[in-house]
């Protein structure tokens, strides 16, 4: 998992415009690979969506599961079939295996985890492309069009292109029922500090907040990489810090420091200072 | 303030949230559960001050992750009960069915013109229908409707002959038909295959039948299950037409948008057609092979039609949309 790959890129790249998921707004998250949302309490929620490789592996993990079950039935059964019959025993095992085909991961996925044992293992979960648990419809959607997603051969290739085509690892199930899977628990990505600069420096000009978010970034991870590494990112943003090399990479540093400055020392006192929710 | 004043401050709220959650997520939500809504919308607004005042990722992430669980927890669904499921079968499904009837005449169209087609093609010259079923198809129609007397219920002898049938009719045919919907992804084309497919197939099979083997053994059995077996698999060609079309013509709508509206649209139909499959399921294990008097087993089967032409066109018409 590298999920921070060009932490800069939103400072120049020309993302897309806000495009509507299924039910609200939903921007493409331009620094990294997190989905943002906006939720009904105003705030905005970032869910990590999962690639297909680990989803890869939650469904061979479901496959020997259900694999696992099905061995362990027909033993049980087996032998119970001496006393009742092997016709009956065959029938039960036929209704066993189609249940489990076709609706073992819809009921899981429509339960309380919104995930099949293989995902919870894994960490993943199946929500709404608006980040909200999925509904029994969905989760029937999704799952009966996997047929179609295991296509050519039960080879998957039809869900994997589909899943490399989409920003959101959708497969084809997915894109009809309007879900994503997402890891349930987002680890805290690794962040290391450079010293800050003694002197704040102020913004020359006005940026977008998905442009300050990465510069408060760039500040905020800037002790993880070498100082070459470190220059080599600042240069794509030479246009906005006026200088390339490494004083190009202080006066970034020297921007952050003042836009957290700033922001913080407003939050402590001024327009949005105090605490809306006071009880 | 500086991100650890911030921290200080909340601390408290925090873990006191915290802890709500984690017993909502242990299913064992004690007395104090009524606040996590407050709590929630508490730690929503905190998590908007830490990103508007660039508290740093450590913090948003922090609040993030804990706000994503307790959404999780509060927008859950309620679970569908009895009275949802008997909705769903008296006013629904045949209102789904209703609205989408063109679809309705289009899939019967595809699946009813081969089938009477290539039976009927039997009287004149039977290499079509030879053709189709080949040698196996032909051996398999004849052990089972070839001789005089009822083969299939003596296939059915043995004890728990009948439920072993049902569950296999119930993995089989219900499969077919979830395959059929699926297949709608490929802009129909996997829908109209499957329809085509068993319609060419058992119209050559019944016309087999008529001309080389025991037509009533044949027609007796299949007359009880046939109107939910036949028509739920035209239903089920139906929802994943309703797919297809959603990419061929998504109209205004961008074709992902217009995908996900036509599953919501689907849904009952494909819901509606396991349901129909697996009462052809019931019928066809423990009714078709029965052995009783032919005009019983005409009688029913024609009741059958009759039940399920007055459901598809009367049943819940007096009610409003039940999809809105």
């Amino acid at each position: 998992m590298q999920p921070h790959k060009y932490p800069l890129a939103g400072l120049y790249a020309a993302g897309k415009s806000p495009t509507f998921g299924s039910q609200l707004i939903v921007t493409t998250e331009k620094l990294d690979t997190q989905q943002a949302v906006e939720l009904a309490e105003g705030v905005e929620i970032r869910l990590r969506v999962a690639g297909p490789m680990l989803r890869a592996g939650a469904y061979a993990l479901d496959l020997l599961i259900r694999g696992v079950v099905m061995i362990v039935a027909s033993i049980g059964m087996g032998l119970l079939g001496i006393a009742i019959g092997q016709r009956l025993v065959t029938g039960a095992l036929l209704l066993a295996w189609f249940l489990l085909e076709w609706f073992y991961p819809v009921l899981f996925e429509a339960g309380k985890r919104g995930a099949t044992p293989g995902k919870r293992i894994l960490g993943l979960r199946v929500v709404q492309a608006t980040g909200s648990p999925i509904t029994a419809g969905q989760a029937i959607v999704r799952n009966f069009l996997r047929w179609v997603d295991g296509m050519p051969f039960f080879t998957y290739g039809c869900g994997m292109a589909s899943c490399l085509a989409t920003r959101r690892f959708q497969r084809l199930g997915d894109l009809a029922a309007g879900t994503v899977v997402i890891y349930e628990r987002v680890t805290p990505s690794p962040a290391l500090a450079a010293p800050p600069p003694i002197t704040p420096v102020p913004l020359p000009v006005g940026l977008s907040a998905d442009e300050t978010r990465a510069l408060v970034r760039f500040r905020e991870r800037a002790g993880l990489w070498s100082a070459a590494r470190r220059e080599e990112i600042a240069d794509q943003a030479s246009a906005l810090s006026g200088a390339s090399g490494a004083p190009g990479v202080s006066r970034l540093m020297a921007m952050a420091h003042w836009v957290q400055d700033k922001k913080q020392s407003a939050g402590a006192g001024g327009r949005n200072g105090d605490r809306p929710n006071k009880k | 303030m500086t991100v650890g004043d911030f921290e200080d401050k909340n601390k408290q709220r925090w873990a006191e949230y915290e802890r709500l959650v984690e017993a909502m997520e242990r299913g064992r939500p004690g007395p104090e559960a009524g606040q996590l809504p407050r709590r929630f919308r508490e730690l929503c607004v905190d998590l908007a001050l830490a990103q508007s005042r660039m508290y740093g990722e450590r913090l948003t992430d922090r609040l993030n992750a804990q706000v994503i669980r307790g959404y999780e927890m509060l927008y859950r669904n309620r679970r569908a009960g009895w009275e949802k499921f008997a909705e769903f079968v008296a006013v629904g499904f045949p209102q789904a069915l209703r609205r989408e009837w063109r679809l309705l005449w289009l899939c019967n169209a595809v699946f009813w013109l081969p089938f009477v087609a290539v039976m009927v093609s039997a009287h004149f010259d039977l290499q079509w229908v030879q053709a189709i079923l080949g040698s196996d198809g032909m051996a398999a129609m004849d052990r089972m409707y070839g001789g005089r007397e009822d083969q299939i219920a003596h296939l059915r002898e043995e004890y728990g002959s009948n439920f072993m049938m049902f569950c296999h009719y119930i993995r089989n045919n219900v499969g077919i038909d979830f395959r059929t919907f699926a297949g709608g992804m490929a802009a129909g084309l996997g829908s109209l295959f499957f329809l085509l497919f068993n319609g060419i197939y058992m119209g050559a099979a019944a016309g087999y039948v008529n001309h080389a083997g025991n037509p009533e053994a044949f027609w007796t059995f299949v007359s009880g299950h046939a109107p939910f077996e036949l028509l739920g698999m035209v239903v089920a060609g139906m929802a994943g037409m309703r797919l297809g079309l959603a990419l061929l013509r998504p109209g205004r709508l961008p074709r992902v948008r217009a995908l996900a509206e036509a599953a919501r649209q689907a849904l009952p139909l494909i819901l509606g057609a396991a349901l129909m499959t697996g009462l052809a399921a019931v019928v066809e294990g423990f009714w078709s092979a029965q052995l009783l008097p032919s005009g019983l087993k005409y009688g029913v089967g024609i009741a059958g039609w009759v039940l399920l032409i007055a459901y598809f066109s009367l049943a819940g018409r007096r009610v409003g949309d039940a999809s809105r």
